[in-house]
């Protein structure tokens, strides 16, 4: 018996051992995961997940919302803890293996519109906050939207294992001991949870970013995300820290440019919210990055252009009645110059901005200017509609003449826009061929092993009817 | 365009009103067309039209009239569509085109005060309206979140939901105005359909200054949006159909009505139900055009008042120095108001009023004094900013009584497609003059609270139209002394109804314009009752504000 007590004892002893260290870090994680919750919403504002995994007026994290890729739109899924249509069954190593390695619960691969190749940079601690937030800071939301379906091949998920192979790097990310704590933070949020290269970064063949030229400017869609390297005519290379912290907090700097757009909706549902040191750290590091030159910018893209007017051709003299006929200056007082005034100057606080020393009418990529006459810029907060686009008033040709005109007066005169561009854009982008030509590739690498199993075939044939 | 085009409701006129009615009518189901007798515009080429014209102070200047649906136009001369017969001038302003005369407005969007439909039982003037202002609150709550009205709430208009917008930002002028007034005159910010923030996929106001002629951004609602709501829903829209006669059957319903297209070949528009939604000077004219054997005084006009009892608000004025900068110009054009005198006993004896605040930069006013006075080069310059900075004007926006005598008529003169003109008979009455005369009070009392000087009140007996056309089509109980009833229904003809500033019995001292939207929506909600309730609708339009 004493043995057997003897034995008890310690057991006994080791549970109520264990029992107290569990209550004790139940309650401790009761007080530091109400923290971690919070330092997990915090991180995936910074993350801006809501961009992509809410609909226009569905409900935070629920879904539903399509991303157009050039080889279909792929729908953004349920990321609430609903144990039926969200992640609430995810255990947090699968929640890691989804953010950081593209790899659903259920196994399968996500498509890398799903930004992991930034997310593998996130640290284990953060990943954690992450997971607390997104188990207990969320409403979980019980519908499901409609599932992806791209076309073949894209349809079989278990081939961006293959790209993954090629293209991501899943170490998270590792401080640099030679530089600042600022500049280590800045990269951490840069090329992880901001995923600025997500957008930023041109991509290759295969839609994966090519890291030589990271930031160097990327297309979104019918957007182009310019280049953000510290550049002094293509980049952000004679911007302050200062000013760029401005424009990533408020969507705007004076005489350089403003967000519109998807970088628009990334200052409104992210990076407005970011603290002042993160704010900073993320201007402190994108002015170390290697900066990339294009040729085309003879001079910094924010700094073209001049007032000026052609008010001589317009007054007294009657509207054509032809819409197609009017010229860039009658467009110009038409539908600009009320609000950016008659020599492009805009208001004098700048709230209404010139139009000259400013990215939007100085850079030869010329696209994000007609989508803003296209579309205006239209913030999801209160603040709403900040210029209104002018897509149901104006055609293809004379936003072409307009948009000359802007150029011309206040712009980089290298710069082009063409009709069958705004045509283009408005109809949402130049067609991709990536279907085509992936699907081209497989056919000629079939028609290759084709020819090889027809062609050992015979061989075994003819030797076999040589030993007959 | 065929002769054989039907629905099942045919609305005559795209203006914010009609266009609204037909809206609702259209989400209900039903297949709606709109008949409009003016072209469409293009918002641009109007703000370039204004930008051009040598006329700035013409709110009429940037749109000219088309020769086969003319409008009054004044500036530089009269253009004589509208005959004046006196004794008091009508200068009557509205626009013929697809979404009508808001095109231009000051946006304001007031709601009445609730005695303001009981004047006779209350004050033994004017008369009642046949529904209180409790059945008309839901109306208007309907009203201003579809056109998104921004207000303060101490304007003497009780409300039970509240606004959708705050009020717009201040102006410099009137913040001074209202500390400067305070206490003897509350100075409060106007209720106007014009955006605070984005609402309804448009912009905030960012004070271009230019609401009379044009805002260049669309931060206030104007018919032209109306009519894109009303098409989005399904609405058909024909621009440049005149319509010169409503034809009845032998029952005296209405079977069709006929219109001329600019070659003035001519089409017959069959349909259920119709609405005459073409304004109070243009929809009696047309009433009273299509006399007929049956009806030899004009449809509707059993009770002999089709065109009459016209009103408006008649304004007199001061304008002053004040004794500090004030810089009017910067923001909306008329953004604030006292609203104290609006209602109370004395509306036995005199007119209530408004008294408004002007906020139109006065630079171009400054410049023609100083011409007229000959005044030139540096001293120019100098009075110029002297004056432009420190002269302010205050209005009163009187009451009218509805008097039978002032009306519109058919002219014998003729239009280019030989349709007669709109002729009114008007005079301006002691109700009214009494009313002017004690607000004179308020005026030196205004002025000497800003420290003014040069005061400069408007001519004695001289009273602004402020384009506010009432009464031409009254509403009422009795078909005996009205034309329509409480729902706009013609007491004469059972499927034809009225949406209209013209069916507002009494004018009140409020601008016109909500108050006709929401009886416009409580008459589409008469004709297709069914789902009464438009909560969905509103859902989307809220959600559409939210997104947008």
């Amino acid at each position: 018996m004493k043995g057997a007590a003897g034995r008890l004892i310690p057991l006994f002893a080791l549970v109520c051992a264990l029992a107290c260290t569990c209550a004790s870090t139940a309650m401790a994680t009761d007080g530091s995961n109400a923290e971690r919750v919070q330092r997990g919403k915090y991180l995936a504002t910074a993350g801006d997940c809501v961009a992509c995994h809410t609909a226009p007026g569905g409900k935070p994290f629920a879904g539903g919302l399509p991303l157009p890729t050039p080889i279909g739109d792929i729908i953004a899924t349920n990321i609430t803890p609903s144990k039926t249509a969200g992640i609430g069954n995810y255990t947090e190593r699968q929640f890691s293996d989804a953010l950081r390695r593209g790899i659903r619960a259920d196994g399968r691969h996500l498509y890398p519109a799903m930004p992991y190749t930034a997310y593998a940079q996130i640290t284990d601690a953060d990943m954690q906050a992450l997971y607390a937030y997104f188990m207990h800071g969320v409403a979980p939301v019980d519908s499901k939207p409609a599932p992806t379906r791209l076309p073949f091949p894209f349809n079989l998920r278990w081939s961006m294992a293959a790209w993954n192979m090629l293209f991501l790097d899943s170490k998270p990310f590792t401080p640099d001991p030679g530089k600042s704590a600022a500049w280590n933070r800045g990269a951490y949020l840069v090329r992880g949870l901001a995923h600025c290269s997500t957008c930023h970064t041109p991509r290759n063949l295969l839609m994966a970013e090519q890291p030589s030229r990271e930031l160097a400017g990327g297309d979104v869609g019918t957007w182009h995300a310019p280049n953000i390297t510290p550049d002094a005519d293509s980049g952000i290379g004679n911007w302050s820290e200062a000013e760029l912290v401005a424009y990533i907090k408020l969507g705007h700097a004076t005489g350089r440019a403003q967000a519109a757009g998807p970088m628009a909706e990334a200052v409104d549902n992210s990076l407005q919210y970011l603290t002042a040191a993160d704010l900073q750290a993320i201007a402190t590091y994108l002015k170390t990055i290697p900066a990339q030159h294009d040729p085309a910018d003879t001079r910094a893209v924010d700094d073209w252009g001049s007032a000026s007017d052609e008010l001589d051709s317009l007054r007294g003299v009657a509207l054509p009645v032809d819409p197609d006929k009017m010229t860039g200056a009658q467009l110009y007082d038409a539908y600009c110059a009320s609000c950016h005034q008659a020599r492009g100057q805009g208001s004098f606080d700048g709230g209404l901005p010139p139009l000259f020393h400013n990215t939007a009418t100085g850079r030869t990529n010329t696209n994000n200017l007609v989508m803003v006459i296209l579309d205006g810029i239209r913030w999801t907060d209160r603040s709403g509609v900040h210029m209104p686009g002018f897509a149901n008033h104006l055609d293809d040709r004379q936003i072409a003449t307009l948009a000359a005109y802007l150029i011309r007066h206040y712009g980089n005169p290298a710069a082009k826009v063409s009709v069958e561009q705004v045509r283009q854009l408005r109809a949402g982008g130049a067609p991709s061929h990536l279907v085509a030509l992936v699907r081209w590739a497989m056919a000629i690498v079939l028609l290759v092993i084709l020819a090889i199993v027809i062609l050992s075939v015979r061989r075994m044939r003819r030797r076999s009817s040589g030993q007959a | 365009m065929s002769g054989q085009l039907s629905a099942d409701i045919v609305v005559i006129g795209s203006g914010i009103v009609g266009s609204l009615a037909a809206r609702r009518l259209a989400l209900r189901g039903a297949s709606v067309l709109i008949l409009e007798a003016g072209p469409r515009l293009d918002r641009g080429r109007v703000v370039a039209a204004f930008r051009n014209s040598p006329f700035k102070g013409s709110w009429m200047a940037p749109y000219p009239p088309s020769p086969w649906a003319p409008h009054p136009i004044y500036v530089p001369r009269d253009n004589g569509y509208l005959k004046q017969a006196g004794p008091y001038p009508y200068p009557a302003e509205y626009i013929r085109a697809v979404g009508g005369t808001t095109w231009h407005w000051a946006a304001q969007a007031w709601r009445l005060v609730p005695n303001d439909v009981r004047i006779k039982s209350l004050y033994g003037v004017g008369v009642d309206w046949p529904l209180s202002y409790e059945e008309l609150d839901p109306w208007y709550q309907e009203a201003e979140e579809l056109i998104g009205v921004a207000g303060a709430d101490d304007t003497g208009s009780p409300r039970k939901q509240p606004f959708p917008m705050e009020p717009v930002a201040e102006p410099w002028s009137m913040r001074r105005f209202r500390e400067r007034l305070a206490p003897a005159y509350p100075v409060v910010a106007n209720t106007v359909a014009r955006n605070s923030r984005s609402y309804g996929g448009r912009p905030a106001c960012v004070g271009n200054n230019s609401c009379q002629p044009i805002c260049p951004v669309n931060a206030q609602y104007t018919g032209e949006t109306a009519v894109a709501a009303a098409e989005a829903s399904g609405v058909r829209l024909v621009p440049n159909a005149v319509v010169y006669r409503i034809e009845h059957d032998a029952k005296g319903r209405i079977a069709a009505v006929h219109y001329f297209d600019p070659d003035k070949g001519s089409h017959r528009v069959t349909g259920k139900t119709f609405i005459l939604a073409a304004n109070g000077i243009e929809s009696p004219k047309l009433l009273l055009l299509s006399a007929s054997d049956k009806y030899p005084n004009g449809l509707a006009n059993s009770s002999g008042m089709v065109g009459r009892n016209l009103m408006d608000h008649p304004s007199t004025s001061l304008t002053f120095y004040a004794d500090e900068e004030l810089w009017l110009g910067r923001g909306p054009q008329s953004p604030s108001s006292i609203n104290t005198l609006r209602d109370g006993a004395f509306r036995s004896r005199h007119a209530p009023y408004r008294l408004d605040f002007t906020n139109i930069s006065q630079v171009l006013n400054v410049t023609n004094d100083l011409i007229k006075e000959g005044v030139y080069g540096a001293e120019f310059e100098k009075q110029l900013r002297w004056r432009a900075a420190r002269q302010v004007n205050v209005k009163n926006v009187l009451e009218v009584l509805p008097d039978p005598d002032n009306r519109i008529t058919l002219s014998s003169e003729k239009d280019a497609m030989g349709i007669p003109k709109p002729e009114a008979h008007y005079s301006i009455g002691e109700y009214t003059r009494r009313g002017a005369d004690v607000s004179r009070a308020d005026f030196a009392r205004i002025a000497e609270l800003m420290g003014g000087t040069g005061l400069r009140y408007s001519a004695d007996g001289q009273f602004a139209n402020n384009q506010h056309i009432t009464g031409t089509m009254s509403m009422g109980n009795a078909p005996s002394s009205s034309v329509v009833d409480a729902f706009g229904r013609t007491h004469d003809h059972e499927n034809l109804f009225i949406c209209s500033t013209g069916v507002m019995p009494t004018a009140a001292t409020m601008n016109s314009t909500l108050t006709a939207i929401a009886l416009a929506l409580r008459t589409a909600g008469h004709i297709l009752p069914q789902q009464t309730t438009t909560q969905t609708d509103l859902a989307d339009d809220r959600r559409e504000a939210r997104l947008s």
